[in-house]
């Protein structure tokens, strides 16, 4: 052990307890500094005890009317400073269902094309890594209350599959769902796949600049 | 209860002054997180925030009103502008993780963070929403105070002596509220739904296939297996949320929770998501109890502990 190394290492212990004398002395009352000093204490208690009680109201999902009156004065604070949140993945229902999204593509000159969305499952781990996104964006592309991500979801795969002199001139989104049903013997038979239209899109010039 | 001893409780959590060690551990490993999910979104960073994008500025202005704190709303309109916003951020992140202007770093990255949400909600996992709240109460932590270049550099200049300096903890109290909050309304929320009670929850889990990481054996589908794993996955869930504030269960709690989120990693494909968590698992842990175990891998990785003061 070096002179430095022991010199440190003896600090350090005559710190900690230092400390723990501190601690029991000292730790639960208020600063005896200045005025400064007791303000700034002042404030930070009330931040803490602002901050706490705000953001359990905000995410936590009890049935009680105090709840919506409390996540409303304090949502323009929250939505201005990124504290809002929600923990309900997987809940309190988790999704029943394998789901995709195909664009079906009409081109200028008559021609046709389907057009598949990246699809997770259908990668290799690297690829998984780097396009999770993508998953996410489909699912929250199916969401009814999203609707209006689907024109600009259109004119990205438009964009994505024109060139100069071959323009496409219609998007056709569609949804491909198969239920996942639980059976009493465990075992997981993949239903069969439906099919629903999300958007028919007709793409305009200005949408391929 | 009297109302003295609460105010005394309350004192005594949020400000009796212990070491900086964990927070400062904590935000080297936010950092390193930020620049993962960073990289990990290079590839595609123009198909998710450039003018061109899956999602245009007007649309997401238009589902999120409002004002907001985010960067894409003030800068021009150019990829040139998104893309440099991109190696700003990284920088900050990186330096973040270094532990230089460590402050003014921590208000940086969590600017950046938020502006990514705000610019597009629609791909953010839970991981990034704690992340982004964990580096808002970040910024008010001592999380320079030790294992940084900024403490090494005043040491070097005689600020400030090379022992650990005791700081208030209360922002990292706040940060380890959000943790335990965020598993107890994940509790609640499951509770709520017939599946979770019912234990057949994961059984829906499982067969989604664009969760699909790597093979699980057979004997984890049957219905058994899945009602004992639903069921542990809320009892845990709200032990973390609720007992892991009993110091003679947390550690126990934090070694299952580990576990939890590993068999997470390797059976869902939900990237960092697992890791963003685990890493505020640190600011559970005892300043002391940290020095120890970092004193005894250094020991053991190097043959002797290292000059950097902590």
């Amino acid at each position: 052990m070096t002179m430095q190394r022991a010199a440190h290492k003896q600090e350090a212990t005559l710190t900690r307890d230092e400390f723990a004398l501190w601690y029991r002395a000292d730790a639960t009352s208020e600063p005896k500094g200045s005025f400064a000093e007791k303000a700034k204490r002042s404030v930070i208690h009330l931040f803490i005890a602002s901050h706490l009680v705000a953001i359990a109201f905000w995410c936590v999902p009890l049935d009680s009317p105090l709840i919506p009156l409390c996540r409303d004065l304090v949502r323009p604070y929250f939505l201005w400073a990124g504290l809002f949140q929600s923990w309900d993945m997987f809940a309190p229902i988790p999704k029943g269902a394998n789901t995709d999204i195909e664009a079906m593509l009409r081109y200028g000159d008559g021609s046709q094309k389907t057009w598949i969305f990246p699809r997770v499952e259908q990668m290799s781990l690297k690829e998984k890594l780097f396009k999770e996104r993508y998953r996410k964006f489909a699912d929250n592309l199916q969401r009814d209350e999203l609707d209006e991500l689907l024109p600009d979801a259109a004119r990205r795969i438009a964009r994505l599959n024109s060139s100069p002199g071959h323009p496409v001139r219609t998007v056709i989104l569609v949804r491909r769902i198969s239920f996942i049903v639980p059976r009493a013997n465990g075992i997981y038979i993949a239903e069969p796949w439906d099919s629903h239209i999300l958007l028919g899109y007709g793409v305009r010039p200005e949408d391929l600049k | 209860m009297s109302l003295r001893s609460l105010v005394k409780f309350w004192n005594e959590f949020f400000f009796a002054e212990q070491s900086p060690v964990p927070v400062a551990l904590f935000r080297i490993l936010y950092g390193i997180l930020v620049i993962a999910t960073l990289g990990l979104l290079h590839s595609d960073w123009l198909d998710w925030y450039g003018v061109d994008g899956w999602l245009s500025l007007p649309t997401a202005l238009k589902l999120e009103p409002g004002h907001r704190l985010n960067l894409f709303t003030i800068l021009p309109q150019s990829n040139a502008w998104v893309e440099a916003l991109f190696w700003v951020a990284l920088v900050s992140a990186v330096l973040l993780m270094l532990g230089l202007f460590t402050r003014i770093n921590s208000i940086l990255v969590f600017i950046f963070l938020t502006s990514l949400h705000q610019r597009n909600l629609y791909i953010t996992h839970g991981g990034d929403t704690f992340l982004r709240l964990a580096g808002f109460f970040l910024i008010f932590a001592p999380a320079g105070a030790a294992l940084s270049l900024d403490s090494l550099i005043r040491i070097r200049r005689g600020i400030e002596s090379p022992g650990i300096q005791a700081r208030s903890p209360w922002a990292q109290r706040m940060i380890q509220l959000q943790l335990s909050l965020l598993y107890l309304v994940t509790f609640l929320s499951k509770i709520k739904g017939a599946p979770w009670l019912q234990g057949t929850a994961l059984f829906y889990v499982y067969h989604l296939d664009e969760f699909r990481r790597f093979p699980l054996p057979a004997w984890f589908f049957r219905p058994a297996v899945l009602k004992l794993g639903s069921w542990s996955a809320l009892a845990l869930e709200f032990s973390l949320g609720v007992l892991i504030w009993v110091k003679e269960f947390r550690y126990v709690l934090l070694a299952l929770g580990l576990l939890f989120h590993l068999w997470l990693e390797y059976s869902l494909n939900i990237p960092l998501f697992q890791w963003d968590i685990l890493t505020a698992y640190i600011l559970f842990i005892d300043g002391d109890d940290l020095l120890d175990s970092m004193s005894g891998v250094r020991r053991h990785v190097f043959g002797r502990a290292s000059g950097f003061p902590l």
